[in-house]
């Protein structure tokens, strides 16, 4: 196997870390966001369960409110 | 216009894009990386160290278009008190300064081979460093004022300001002796670079086009749910 297209004639050791920094910022930007969002689906989905029937009631006529509840009876 | 501009509606829309979005990104940006590595030509001059341009140059140019973004949202929502505008420049602004962070890294790392050094006070340089700033102040600025009004103002004032920044990173290559080159792709005038190096560019440009969706619709889902958890004591 040719090495050098990997050493890139010296200058891999700058291209590959270039593309390594780029890929783990954004899989840390990925992770970080997917982590927020699936904390705070299920805190609301725990806020939720302590309204009254009326509340709930009064909720699930919410558009966003009862997207989030189908997505979390779905998972 | 209005429509698109009420959560509701575009929750409902985020959560069908997602999947789509899902679906296309990986095998467009692993196309992207075995064209930029492995097919694309080495640069005349710079050898294989040109190849960060296929990371850094699309993280430049999504910095900077977010800021734009940010800055219109901004300028948008105070003329005409539009609330759920602040969901959206809220969810552009860690997608921006994510990308800024890796123009300026990877930047530095082509600037060592090329120049000689990793950093230079050259004036395109300081004016992406001082866009840094720009969001970092503008994410403190949502975060830490409590009071919408007040936070939505200073937000505003931040991203007027970080406007004339990007007028000044467009034009500091041209303006002042630079170390950095001038830019290669012009829309309007003649691009210098060649087409085996475009199609790589432009398929990378398209897979970090569409990781910001990705990330945008995800923080705009976040930003959603916040102001809805909080409805949720006044029901």
């Amino acid at each position: 196997m040719n090495l050098n297209v990997f050493l890139m004639n010296d200058y891999g050791i700058y291209v590959w870390s270039s593309f390594l920094v780029t890929f783990l910022a954004c899989l840390f930007l990925f992770l970080k966001t997917k982590k927020t969002l699936k904390k705070l689906e299920k805190d609301f989905i725990k806020e939720t369960q302590i309204l009254s029937q009326q509340q709930f009631e009064n909720l699930k006529k919410q558009k966003v409110a009862k997207e989030i509840l189908a997505s979390h009876s779905r998972t | 216009m209005i429509k698109f501009l009420n959560p509701s509606y575009v929750f409902h829309l985020t959560g069908k894009i997602l999947n789509f979005v899902k679906i296309f990104i990986i095998p467009i940006t692993i196309i992207g990386i075995i064209l930029s590595l492995f097919a694309s030509p080495k640069d005349y001059i710079q050898g294989d160290a040109a190849r960060i341009m296929y990371v850094h140059v699309p993280s430049a140019w999504i910095s900077l278009l977010c800021f734009a973004l940010i800055s219109f949202f901004c300028i948008l929502s105070f003329i005409f008190k539009i609330k759920s505008v602040s969901l959206i420049y809220k969810s552009l602004a860690p997608i921006g300064l994510t990308f800024n962070f890796i123009a300026i890294f990877t930047g530095s790392l082509w600037g060592q081979p090329t120049w000689g050094t990793w950093w230079a006070w050259d004036a395109r340089l300081t004016s992406m460093l001082v866009l840094m700033f720009f969001y970092i102040i503008f994410i403190f600025s949502y975060k830490f004022i409590s009071n919408p009004q007040k936070s939505s103002k200073i937000c505003t004032s931040i991203s007027v300001l970080g406007l004339t920044n990007l007028v000044i990173i467009k034009y500091s290559v041209n303006w002042w002796s630079t170390l950095h080159q001038p830019s290669s792709i012009n829309l309007i005038g003649e691009t210098t670079v060649h087409f085996s190096m475009l199609i790589p560019l432009g398929i990378m440009l398209f897979a970090f086009l569409l990781y910001t969706a990705l990330i945008f619709l995800m923080k705009y889902r976040i930003e959603t749910i916040r102001v809805k958890k909080k409805g949720l004591k006044k029901l």
